[in-house]
């Protein structure tokens, strides 16, 4: 409820709140206006007067985020064709659905920051800009698709809940979409999973063998610690939680829930240490991690070739009916 | 032969449920209107969380941000509920006439 | 009109046709999920055949019912030549011209099979065709945008929309192959009409679609009387893709 008390003082251009109407101010001062408004929680808008590192700093956090949902949908897609029942294969099609989805709105939102779809196409095809490292790993069974969208799925949900509040609205919005229809496809993967885990012993341990494969790369996914004070990301309010922050809440989460299926987790060091309040476990491979993201993954050219060969294939449709726009 | 039609942006409104303001979803690619539609049902329906969809040309759409249209800085209280506060003049006339604050109405 | 009380032999046949046909199609063209040429596309193309897979179960439900046999059973655990999908769908998704041409071939088709179906005697059958009908209106919309646009590029699409259709040939007629014990079906009120009547209704309905875009209409049925049979390599690959998993370890629950 407004204060009916109180008069709003007459505001000079220095002072008013949005300071992407002060053209006439020098950069320096528009600069200064505007980081004290993001780093006060204020928001961004597309159309919005922004300096050109935050521009820059959104577009590659959003870009990478697209990139990894339109490679994300490779290692899943491969057992389209291979689901066992009518109702997986209805799941797993709407769960891959929605990641080509995921990737629309996301490159629509880089969009509107200025970089062409086809440009960022380009990039990702080339190797100049990267995807998630958990989508640069093969996937050997129908295993591999429970724990992929149970798992997987679940450390990407952490890191996207933490995004519903970035000072880039748009972006916020369209994390607020996307947790929303990421409900269910950890359930259909948990369902998967504990279908299998509890199913023949060639069932289980294929789930076991699975976990063993996929827990490396999942402890690397939210990425290696970071000190919050030089985070850029963080700065910006483009993010609001720093990696370790992240790794730890989907440890809590899922540690015990893997266990309940009589799982073992392949980490002998990993164990829940009451004193500190936080999750010990074994240093994480970064240098795994870094030669992955750097597209030397196991699957990492074997996906891009694969990419590059669609588009090819689809060129005519883009060069006669799907035109992309020419460039401002 | 003429060339055909470039993708461009359409806005895509929705309707949860009837009754309901029309909000604004986000915006798909699309070279015509025809297809334009259909995009904005899957991507903003197919789901069947909308009940009505408009899809609006971004090109159409007349941006209006000013704060010095929107957001003037001189006191405009008097267009608000709030701007006529009366707790104290009530209190007054409630001792003069000894009546009791009437009981809130339920909703 | 004599109302069926249970599935008698050939509304099994009709059902597992247009079971099989939904099954195969929806499979094929899931194919498409990540790979289509536009993003917003891609969704739109897997709507399409996620509907399909949802109808193929919907009325293996219906086949199976009688006999209590699982929908999953029906769909997977047969040999590729006991499925009676229609040669059309033998093709395979082929590139987007062939993907197109191939379902507005099968959409405007399977309205027409629909249509015949509408109303009739056999309630389950009834009340599920009338909520298909409803689905498959957007299909039609959706593809028949696409056989414009491309019909209607003077450049590689027509070009590759043409090949399609010559190469689809004589199989595009196929959804009306004559079923087994026809008679019966049409005699109980399940059918309107024969399938060789409802060709002739299909062909009214595509000919000014076709004449508009000046596409050559479908050739008559190559084979008539095994448009439903003899399913070929492609089909082969696709039934071995699709039972992969399945088969690894038979009996077990996914």
């Amino acid at each position: 409820m407004t204060d009916p008390l109180a008069l709003e003082p007459i505001l000079g251009p220095r002072e008013r709140l949005r300071p992407a109407f002060n053209d006439e101010l020098p950069h320096d001062e528009r600069f200064a206006l505007f980081e004290a408004h993001v780093t006060r929680g204020g928001k961004v808008e597309a159309t919005d007067w922004m300096p050109d590192e935050y521009r820059t700093a959104v577009l590659r956090f959003v870009e990478m985020h697209a990139n990894s949902e339109l490679m994300g949908v490779l290692p899943e897609r491969e057992w389209l064709m291979r689901a066992p029942t009518l109702r997986r294969k209805l799941a797993l099609t709407a769960k891959v659905q929605d990641e080509v989805g995921h990737a629309q709105l996301l490159y629509r939102v880089a969009e509107d920051l200025g970089k062409s779809r086809e440009a960022m196409f380009d990039d990702l095809l080339a190797g100049r800009t990267k995807f998630h490292n958990v989508f640069h790993y093969p996937t050997v069974g129908w295993a591999d698709v429970g724990m992929i969208a149970w798992l997987v799925d679940a450390a990407a949900i952490v890191a996207q809940q933490a995004l519903r509040d970035s000072s880039y609205a748009p972006y916020a919005r369209t994390m607020r979409k996307i947790c929303w229809e990421e409900s269910v496809h950890i359930m259909h993967g948990r369902d998967v999973v504990v279908t299998m885990a509890t199913g023949s012993a060639a069932q289980h341990a294929a789930i076991q063998d699975a976990l063993e494969r996929w827990w490396g790369p999942l402890m690397q996914m939210h990425g290696p610690r970071s000190v919050r004070e030089k985070d850029r990301d963080l700065h910006w309010r483009i993010k609001a939680k720093t990696s370790e922050e992240l790794r730890q809440e989907f440890l809590t989460i899922y540690v015990p829930r893997i266990r309940e299926l009589g799982l073992v987790i392949p980490d002998p060091d990993l164990e829940w240490d009451e004193r500190a309040g936080t999750w010990r476990y074994a240093e994480p491979d970064w240098d795994e991690l870094r030669a992955v993201v750097t597209n030397h993954g196991p699957m990492s050219q074997a996906r891009l070739a694969f990419r590059r060969l669609a588009r090819e294939e689809n060129r005519w449709v883009r060069e006669t009916i799907l035109v992309a726009p020419r460039a401002a | 032969m003429s060339s055909p039609p470039e993708l461009e942006a359409w806005e895509v409104f929705r309707q949860e449920k009837a009754g309901d303001p029309m909000r604004h979803g986000g915006s798909v690619m699309a070279p015509d209107a025809e297809l334009a539609s259909h995009y904005a049902r899957e991507l903003y329906g197919r789901r069947q969380e909308s009940v009505r969809l408009w899809v609006v040309r971004r090109t159409d759409i007349v941006d209006v941000a000013d704060p010095d249209l929107l957001q003037p800085p001189l006191d405009r209280s008097f267009k608000k509920p709030g701007g006529y506060p009366m707790r104290d003049k009530l209190a007054a006339a409630r001792e003069i006439s000894g009546q009791a604050k009437p009981k809130a109405r339920s909703k | 009109m004599s109302v069926v009380s249970a599935p008698t032999v050939a509304l099994g046949e009709l059902l597992r046709s247009m079971a099989d046909d939904e099954f195969v199609i929806g499979f094929s063209d899931s194919e498409w999920t990540g790979i289509a040429p536009l993003l917003e596309e891609d969704v739109a193309m897997s709507s399409l055949a996620q509907d399909e897979l949802g109808h193929a179960s919907a009325l293996y439900g219906l086949l199976g019912e009688p006999t209590g046999t699982d929908p999953d059973a029906l769909a997977y655990d047969r040999e590729p030549e006991a499925y009676r999908h229609c040669r059309l769908l033998d093709h395979g998704r082929g590139d987007w011209a062939m993907t197109i041409a191939r379902r507005y071939l099968y959409d405007s088709a399977d309205a027409v099979r629909l249509a015949a179906l509408a109303g009739g005697s056999w309630a389950p059958l009834a009340e599920l065709v009338g909520k298909l009908v409803r689905e498959e209106r957007y299909h039609l919309m959706h593809v028949g945008a696409w056989l414009d646009r491309l019909a209607r590029n003077d450049g590689e699409a027509r070009a590759r929309l043409l090949a399609a259709l010559g190469e689809l040939g004589g199989d595009a007629a196929t959804v009306f192959t004559p079923l087994p014990n026809e008679p019966a079906l049409i005699g109980a009120g399940i059918l309107a009409a024969p399938m060789t009547v409802l060709e002739g209704r299909w062909r009214e309905s595509i000919g000014p679609v076709f004449a508009e875009l000046d596409l050559p209409m479908p050739p008559p049925a190559s084979d008539p009387a095994r448009g439903r049979l003899d399913h070929g390599d492609t089909f082969h690959l696709l039934w071995g893709a699709f039972t992969s998993v399945r088969y690894s370890e038979p009996g077990v629950t996914w």
